[in-house]
């Protein structure tokens, strides 16, 4: 690599300047075309929604494609409103259970994989590739029908076993139960690609590792401790830090399971609050003020986790 | 290739991209058709009168397509903005008649005044009211919906009911029916909790509103004394006789579903509901509720849609379509499936029509359409009826929010 670089170095000093700065250029006409892509299909949609959060931008002004400058009215409204803050609140505890559930149960889904027999293995993981296959808005529907409160099999099965008399129950009776069952269906979704992912890394855990920790007379959860967790370290890091921009921004979900009749101030989610004043008030200026705050809190939220993975790397 | 015809070349590529752009942007998928947006209710409903009406266009328009593509009411205003932004929103919209206002108001609409329609001159009052904004017409009358009782002949005569002639009546006859079918899931008047055309029916009734203006400002009115004694009629009347949890809507599940499931001996809702309670067709009859003063009937809400024509569209072709939609004979087919039809000509003494004399209209505000979407009035109903406060504290919390809201 080096030896190759000199030789060009060497050779381009007997060329004129001209050739000289064109054979410097190539790498970057070879970055050039992703860099063009990126910037049409992420920095420009950027730029329009930084421009937008700056402007008065209603349904009028959609209308005539034209706002109006108003600098940081729409930002300085919604750090005002105390509403923002509840959501905000709301939103960052959602995401904490959300990413600690879905990564607590899905590692240890991935340790039953390492223990069980392979057919029973080959069964499980196919399960979860189903699961993870399913779209969103596909799997929300299954569960409205599931939970339904007049004849959804949930309630049904729930009687026949004699759990207790759930007829007629609602399953989103209250803030927490209706959060809830948004939970359990975003955890029950991000499981497999936990799981699956901590499976491939334990392959990864060298054996002699744990078998000398266990000759030591470590015990599974010590084993685990000072072992297989600092292995699997950057996948847990890399894991965490994408559950959390994914479960600090979902939208799906809880707007569709929750039910456009049913979302307000008690039970927004960033994402659904974002697009509900966004959106539905046609307030776009305000809705984009909104967003950039997200995106804001979210890089606040996992810089600490970015940090420790570059510095993984810088250290490898 | 030389430097002038390579020129030509990307000249034609530039023109046929803004070409391309032209295309999209007259809202059909291609340059002869029209784009129509309506309700699913037709869909479910008289599908049969949206493909008669585009058959009449058709043959008034050779040459000429229509695609009608059906939204749902949660959904299509966003749907609709985002069509606006883009430059592709279709050529004819129905939009629900408390929608009207707020798009009027931001200009998305021609300018329908000089079209002379079927029935102008006969329109409904109420519902013509909801298209017109600053003296202009934007909307025009598609059909109007009053509320009745539909129920359960058979159910009904087994608990020895006669037509209910005021609420204590209504209310005593859904116990005697409750006593009968005792099954939890069962109502004697299935009511979703959170169903605010109904709730506010019952607000109305009492003497009370959602809102006024006063001194050219908006004040939400709810936690006056007349609303929270509506208020607490409604809460008396739906803890007799439903069994729908508090915060249910009225979307999922239909009321009609729940008829159809066998679980309800009546309801209160849209008069089309007969079409669809299944195996019951033939046991179902209608009513129209009555008021708590006996023989009276409650003021209903009086939902309606309103056709209108985003601009950008072909004005035209698009008033034409309007117009053998809302022709006599498409009026006449959609009374027949329980609508009330758009023009005062054509009103009977249906079971609806007797329900849509008295009737309340939703404060008309251009931010009217936000207390909608931010559910300010359905969250205070599930508040009310699960007990989680009292009426008093969940009225003024959400008559604060209206009168926050009407004025921004």
């Amino acid at each position: 690599m080096t030896v190759a670089a000199e030789a060009i170095a060497h050779r381009s000093r007997r060329r004129p300047r001209l050739k000289r700065i064109a054979h410097a250029s190539v790498p970057y006409l070879l970055i050039l075309p992703v860099i063009v892509v990126i910037t049409a299909i992420l920095g420009y949609p950027l730029y329009k929604l930084v421009t937008l959060s700056f402007q008065q931008y209603g349904l009028a002004e959609l209308i005539q494609k034209k706002g109006v400058w108003i600098g940081f009215d729409n930002f300085s409204s919604v750090l005002h409103d105390e509403v923002f803050w509840r959501v905000l609140l709301r939103t960052v505890i959602f995401t904490a259970a959300n990413v600690g559930l879905t990564i607590g149960l899905g590692t240890l889904i991935a340790f039953l994989l390492v223990r069980v027999s392979t057919w029973v293995r080959i069964l499980l993981t196919a399960g979860l590739v189903l699961v993870w296959s399913m779209p969103a808005v596909v799997a929300v529907q299954v569960w409205v029908w599931m939970t339904n409160f007049e004849n959804g099999i949930l309630n049904y099965v729930l009687t026949e076993l004699h759990v207790g008399d759930y007829t007629g129950h609602d399953w989103y009776g209250s803030t927490f139960s209706k959060l809830g069952m948004v939970t359990l269906l975003i955890v029950w979704g991000a499981i497999p690609f936990v799981a699956i992912t901590v499976y491939a890394g334990l392959a990864q855990v060298p054996r002699e590792l744990v078998e000398a920790a266990e000759i030591d007379g470590a015990g599974p959860g010590r084993v685990f401790r000072d072992v297989t967790f600092p292995v699997l370290k950057p996948i847990f890091l890399i894991l965490t830090s994408l559950s959390i921009i994914w479960d600090f921004g979902v939208f799906t979900q809880p707007y569709l399971l929750i039910g456009s009749s049913a979302v307000d101030t008690s039970n927004y989610l960033m994402g659904v609050y974002v697009f509900i004043e966004g959106y539905s008030h046609s307030d776009f200026g305000r809705g984009a003020a909104i967003s950039l705050l997200m995106l804001l809190i979210v890089a606040v939220l996992s810089i600490f986790y970015v940090r420790r993975m570059v510095k993984m790397g810088e250290a490898q | 290739m030389n430097v002038r015809a390579m020129a030509a070349a990307v000249l034609v590529a530039a023109l046929a991209v803004v070409a391309v752009g032209v295309g999209g942007a007259s809202g059909g998928s291609s340059a002869n058709t029209l784009t129509v947006w309506l309700q699913v209710d037709a869909q479910s409903g008289w599908s049969e009168v949206v493909a008669a009406a585009n058959a009449q266009f058709k043959a008034q328009n050779p040459g000429w397509d229509v695609d009608v593509q059906y939204q749902t009411w949660g959904t299509h205003l966003a749907k609709f903005d985002a069509t606006l932004a883009g430059g592709n929103a279709p050529d004819v919209i129905e939009m629900g008649n408390t929608e009207m206002t707020k798009y009027s108001a931001a200009g998305a609409f021609q300018d329908l005044t000089a079209i002379s329609f079927p029935n102008k001159s006969t329109w409904l009052q109420g519902l013509a009211a909801s298209g017109r904004y600053g003296g202009k017409i934007y909307g025009v009358p598609y059909y109007a919906g009053s509320r009745v009782v539909t129920y359960r002949t058979d159910l009904f005569r087994q608990a020895g009911g006669k037509i209910p002639q005021s609420q204590a009546e209504f209310i005593a006859l859904a116990k005697r029916i409750g006593a009968k079918n005792k099954a939890k899931t069962f109502s004697p008047v299935y009511i979703a909790g959170t169903d605010w055309y109904v709730a506010m029916s019952f607000v109305y009734d009492y003497g009370g509103q959602i809102a006024i203006t006063r001194k050219g400002k908006w004040v939400g009115t709810l936690d006056k004394p007349a609303a929270l004694a509506g208020l607490a009629a409604y809460k008396r009347f739906f803890e007799a006789s439903s069994r729908a949890p508090a915060g249910s809507n009225e979307g999922t599940p239909p009321p009609y579903d729940v008829m159809a499931h066998g679980n309800a001996a009546s309801t209160y809702g849209a008069g089309w509901f007969t079409c669809c309670v299944g195996d019951y067709k033939s046991k179902v009859a209608q009513f129209v509720m009555p008021s708590h003063t006996k023989g009276q009937p409650i003021p209903g809400f009086l939902g309606g849609s309103d056709l209108a024509v985003p601009v950008g569209g072909s004005k035209d072709k698009a008033a034409a379509w309007i117009s053998a939609f809302t022709d006599n004979a498409s009026m006449t087919a959609l009374r027949a499936k329980g609508n009330i039809p758009n023009t005062t000509s054509l009103l009977g003494t249906s079971v609806n029509e007797r329900a849509a004399r008295k009737s309340w209209f939703v404060p008309q505000s251009k931010n009217w359409v936000n207390v909608e979407n931010g559910n300010v009035l359905r969250t205070m109903l599930q508040r009310i009826l699960s007990g989680r406060s009292s009426i008093k504290d969940a009225a003024s919390v959400a008559s604060d929010n209206i009168t926050y809201t009407l004025n921004q």
